[in-house]
């Protein structure tokens, strides 16, 4: 909400400078995000009145006005048309720059001299309008400086009102709480209504509530002949303030009263209601029913709504209809100020899709208690700015309430704040915001809650208003009293960043991509229709179609990231996400688990001088894995894979006591090619809930063997397809000696040559030869036992 | 028996000398078994007794002077040896080393691991709830019914009409109070999810939660363990303010902001020219969320907060587009 300090001091005296009261503001609860300082350069600029005009003798637009300023009277050429002799309007003099930068200068203009130039509103930088000269109030007096001019120089609050306090959706509103902060009470404005006609409104027009619960409170009041004009520049720079738009001064008085009071009121052109009658009730069939913007909106049974004797004519406290709405020609207004039900005014708002200034503020709820003062300050200003004759009363229905009030304990109080306050105080503080003290004993005190404010209804709202007006920064910072508790469930959280730990240390960047994806991407991957990762979750009101999903599996998000890379130059990619994944579940709610991906694309490093550096390979990334497998004490078996992703023969399933954990290897081409990748990408994904659950952290110390090991390394020629694996297998069986067997050489000719290293260990002895030949001899029958598996010499 | 040519022989021998292998070779063809002073002395059996000791003593005396001379020169062409194999072996130290290659943790990632650590030294536990959430809990449980004008404040992603991808942390605390009697001492890292795609806003984003409920805690203990978390994360001088503010769930509300980082409080695009940034929200459980989930308000009271992972990152880093996040550009990710 947009706040005029130069508005605000008509409601409290404001001995305080802008930002200080700013800051003052801020710091109980009304955050002033902004303040806006209107400070329009009228150097040069007084107060002229024109005392003659002339035809120009040379050019038929034109005039030559003779405007009087200090003691000279100066021709000044003007081609505005309203301009009236008797008129006070701005002169900048000669010399003096307007807001758009133009320098005035003596000037001869068609064969006339002119000294000066008159101003409209836009040329002096005070509003958009450039209609025509801004005729200024008749009091003021020639020759004085514009500048004097109230309303011109000012500081505009952009305050963020919490959601729960409308009632401070206006200037008199936000002048009860400055009225708080500087020891003073907020003045409602003081008016009388003049020029009352005889005739009484309740010949005029009748007025019916059928539901007030959808309608607590109806006013209707009237003024005849007014002219449409606009509305005073004071009343129109107000209104331009606060962010909203003139239009002319009957439409701006509602305008101006909502700012000031609150209050949202609509004008009827009152020759349009047929029947002369209000009717306020809640539809009760569908219809359709056309606003002032020309729109047809569906009325829903139960919206309320404001029929004449044939029909509807606005939707209350929403937007007027195109039937009743202030025309150019509109003389006879009624004008409605009620109280609407603030759920039902959402609901419809919402519904059709209207947030009006009006319906912000009913959907808030407003002040019961106000609502027909607001509307004879309305007619008050109508009367003032647009002329005509005030009609005798009002129409009202008005189901009174009597109003809320809350018991509150003082030792309450300080408990939950933490600081003795002492009662005075408190009871004091509650006063300056007009919350009234109707019982008071020695444990406690019952407060009665205004009609305006909606948002308190226990005792904890009204420790909230003490702690709020006695200054959250006088509670002193503690530590809480109570027995220290250790934390618990710290396992999975370290876990998790052991993870990474992991992952970063093997030189992968973590990634975090967002949790959704595309049905695209599910297809893209190829995902088989009995795959859990087929079905994804769809999101009812997607932003957009790339994240339509709740992402099955990280992989397709990481490949994106890696396009996203290489597009942009890299080469050499190493990434890793953790994240979780969402799959449909046996019940109504989703099965939510943590996946962890990672994935390696290019080279290690593009060069070093010493060493060549070979692309990634299937056995890079199954190391990773492995290692992450050791990380974790867990052993991962591989089997064949038969992942639609990935290439046949450079892939495989991830076993973890025997359950398929995640998959390993190359990407399949194809996939590649649908995000624009053209070098090879090996990847991996694999379910970290079900690591974490398998994973042995607790450690059990070995003894160091004090006897030496004795290593023997073997050659053996493999033809056909045996696994390696199979070999090792056989070895490990022979000897419970055997500490250790790995492969140190393979290469290729005709068949293929394995080299493998055995290491013995005993503990008990040192080993002697014979010993080690002995096994040395079985393991060779053994391996070449294995069909296609001879011993190399 | 030509002593002088013996002499003459000798100087010559060891004068020619111009490396470490010669020494070794005119050591042997001198000293040697069947050297030249060996020959000589051979030669000295055919003399008889005074000449033999005469000569005797004048080759035992070449003989010494040979060897010091050699084994002088020995060890200083053994140390001309030794300088020409370094100078050989000399590299160039200003050649690049090889970098191991690490890795780094997202900043998100390093965010959230030090919001956790400071509040698990305070005695807080880390809780998860669901990101797929039942609507209950991300608003009706924390008294946000249906058509509250709070809901204005969030933008849902529905995945049914009664299931939700939450838009905050919160349901962690109802979930937890839940399944627990107080008292309860817990944070709730995690990622949650609103419709707003813009250059300040992400469809997910990630939030740290913290609830602490027992008997008798007090407004002014919330601010007592966020001020010390504040000073921990952004520095113990980091100027800070508790203003009143609004959430459904808690009663009293307050923000907390910490003086700009980036302009100390003159000032500044990022702070708005107000010289503070908004950090965390906060409050005293409201008694109506304590009592939906069985805890009685008059025997226990608590307080919640709840913070933006991403702005905590772009404030601590200096980053000014949260997108940044969210695009994994190696050059971004490499910097952490």
């Amino acid at each position: 909400m947009r706040i005029p300090y130069e508005w605000l001091n008509e409601f409290v005296v404001l001995d305080i400078n802008p930002y200080e009261l700013a800051s003052k503001l801020t710091m109980r609860g009304f955050e002033v995000e902004a303040i806006e300082e209107y400070k329009p350069s009228l150097d040069g600029v007084c107060v002229g009145e024109v005392v003659k005009i002339d035809l120009h003798p040379n050019a038929k637009n034109l005039t030559v006005c003779k405007v009087r300023t200090v003691k000279e009277v100066l021709p000044i050429v003007c081609g505005a048309k309203n301009v009236k002799e008797g008129d006070k309007v701005p002169v900048a003099m000669i010399g003096s720059t307007l807001a758009n930068g133009l320098l005035i200068e003596k000037k001869n203009i068609k064969g006339v001299e002119s000294l000066g130039m008159l101003c409209s509103e836009k040329e002096l930088g005070l509003s958009d309008d450039h209609s025509g000269i801004f005729i200024l109030p008749g009091e003021m007096k020639a020759g004085t400086k514009l500048d004097e001019l109230t309303g011109l120089q000012d500081f505009v609050f952009d305050i963020n009102v919490p959601p729960n306090r409308g009632d401070c959706l206006s200037v008199y509103g936000i002048a009860r709480e400055v009225g708080s902060i500087l020891n003073q009470r907020a003045k409602l404005p003081m008016f009388k209504l003049n020029g009352l006609s005889n005739k009484e409104i309740s010949n005029l027009i009748s007025l019916s509530v059928k539901d007030t619960e959808a309608c607590p409170r109806y006013v209707l009041r009237m003024i005849a002949g007014v002219s449409m004009v606009p509305a005073p520049f004071w009343m129109r720079q107000r209104i331009q303030k606060c962010g909203m738009r003139p239009i002319n001064a009957v439409v701006d008085v509602t305008n101006y009263v909502m700012l000031e009071l609150g209050q949202p009121l609509h004008a009827f052109d009152y020759h349009s209601l047929r029947e002369k009658r209000i009717e306020v009730r809640v539809a009760n069939e569908n219809i359709v029913f056309k606003t002032l913007d020309g729109e047809d909106r569906n009325i829903l049974k139960g919206d309320i709504l404001i029929c004449d004797g044939s029909g509807p004519v606005a939707i209350a406290g929403i937007m007027g209809g195109e039937n009743s709405e202030i025309t150019e020609k509109t003389r006879d207004i009624a004008l409605e100020s009620a109280f609407f039900n603030p759920l039902s005014i959402r609901q419809t708002a919402r519904r059709i899709g209207i947030r009006s200034e009006a319906s912000l503020r009913f959907e808030k709820g407003i002040d019961l208690d106000n609502v027909d003062f607001a509307a004879e300050r309305a007619i008050y200003l109508m009367n003032l700015t647009a002329g005509g004759v005030i009609v005798n009363g009002k129409q009202e229905v008005y189901d009174k309430k009597s109003s809320k009030s809350i018991f509150v304990n003082f030792g309450k109080i300080i408990d939950i704040l933490g600081t003795p306050i002492e009662h005075n105080a408190i009871i004091s503080s509650l006063r300056s915001i007009d919350l009234h003290i109707v019982k008071e004993e020695e444990t406690g005190f019952v407060v009665s809650v205004p009609n305006f404010r909606h948002d308190l209804d226990e005792y904890m709202d009204i420790i909230e208003e003490v702690a709020r007006i006695y200054g959250y920064d006088r509670i002193p910072a503690t530590t809480p009293v109570g027995s220290f508790q250790v934390p618990k469930n710290e396992k999975r959280s370290a876990y998790f960043s052991s993870a990474k730990e992991y992952f970063t240390a093997c030189g992968f960047h973590e990634l975090i991509n967002f949790a959704f994806f595309s049905v695209k991407d599910i297809e893209n991957f190829l995902i088989n229709s009995s795959d859990e990762r087929f079905s994804g979750i769809p999101i009812m009101n997607p932003i957009s179609k790339d994240y339509e999903i709740m992402r099955t599996f990280l992989a397709p998000n990481v490949l994106k990231t890696i396009a996203y890379n290489l597009n942009r130059g890299a080469r050499n990619l190493q990434f890793f996400e953790m994240g979780k994944v969402f799959v449909a579940g046996h019940d109504t709610m989703p099965l939510e688990y943590p996946s962890i991906c990672f994935v390696m694309t290019g080279k290690e490093r593009d060069y070093f001088w010493r060493d060549s550096c070979a692309e990634f390979d299937f056995f890079d990334t199954k190391g990773v894995l492995e290692g992450f497998g050791a990380r974790f004490r867990v052993q991962f078996d591989f089997v064949r894979s038969s992942e639609p992703f990935l290439m046949k023969n450079r892939s495989a399933d991830v076993l973890l006591e025997g359950i398929k954990i995640g998959w390993v290897g190359e990407i399949e081409d194809s996939v590649l090619h649908t995000y624009n990748i053209e070098q090879k990408v090996y990847s991996a994904e694999l379910r970290f809930d079900i690591m974490m659950e398998k994973s042995k952290i607790n450690v059990q110390y070995k003894p160091i063997p004090r006897y030496p090991q004795v290593t023997r390394d073997f050659a053996f020629l493999v033809e056909g397809a045996v696994p390696v694996a199979t070999m090792l297998e056989q070895i490990k069986t022979v000897s419970p000696l055997i500490t250790a067997v790995g492969v140190f050489d393979m290469f290729k000719k005709e068949t293929k040559s394995i080299a493998l290293r055995v290491i013995f260990q005993s503990f008990e002895e040192t080993l002697t030869d014979d010993a080690v030949n002995a096994l040395q001899e079985i393991i060779i029958q053994k391996v070449t036992s294995i069909p296609g598996v001879t011993l190399r010499t | 028996m030509n002593i002088d040519e013996l002499r003459n022989r000798i100087e010559s021998e060891i004068t020619s000398l111009k490396t470490f292998e010669d020494v070794k070779k005119v050591k042997a063809s001198l000293l040697g078994r069947k050297g030249l002073f060996s020959e000589y002395l051979d030669g000295l059996k055919l003399l008889d007794r005074d000449e033999k000791k005469i000569f005797g003593k004048e080759i035992n005396l070449l003989k010494m002077h040979a060897e010091s001379r050699l084994k002088e020169l020995e060890s200083f062409y053994l140390e001309e040896e030794k300088r020409k194999k370094e100078a050989l072996d000399k590299i160039d130290i200003t050649m690049p080393g090889k970098i191991p290659l690490l890795g780094k943790k997202h900043p998100i990632t390093q965010t959230l691991e030090e919001i956790i650590r400071i509040f698990t030294s305070l005695g807080f536990s880390v809780a998860e709830g669901p990101d797929i959430e039942q609507e209950y809990y991300n608003f009706e449980a924390l008294n946000i019914p249906k058509d509250h004008p709070a809901r204005d404040m969030q933008d849902t992603f529905y995945i049914k009409s009664d299931i939700v991808l939450r838009t905050h942390t919160s349901p962690v605390q109802i979930r937890t109070m839940e399944s627990q009697l107080p008292p309860v001492k817990i944070i709730a890292p995690g990622s949650v999810y609103r419709c707003d795609n813009d250059i300040s806003h992400t469809p997910m984003f990630h939030q740290v939660e913290g609830l602490m409920v027992d008997k008798r805690v007090r407004f002014s203990d919330l601010k007592g363990i966020l001020s010390i978390f504040i000073r921990e994360i952004f520095g113990e001088n980091t100027p800070l303010r508790f203003r009143p503010s609004y959430f459904p769930f808690t009663e009293p509300s307050a923000e907390v902001d910490i003086g700009c980082v980036i302009c100390e409080g003159d000032g500044c695009r990022v702070c708005k020219e107000t010289g503070w940034l908004e950090i965390l929200g906060s409050g005293m459980v409201h008694p109506q969320v304590l009592r939906i989930v069985g805890y009685d308000p008059e025997e226990v009271s608590g307080f919640a907060f709840g913070m933006g992972v991403e702005r905590i990152a772009m404030l601590k880093f200096g980053i000014d587009d949260i997108r940044q996040f969210y695009y994994n550009d190696i050059r971004f990710l490499s910097q952490f």
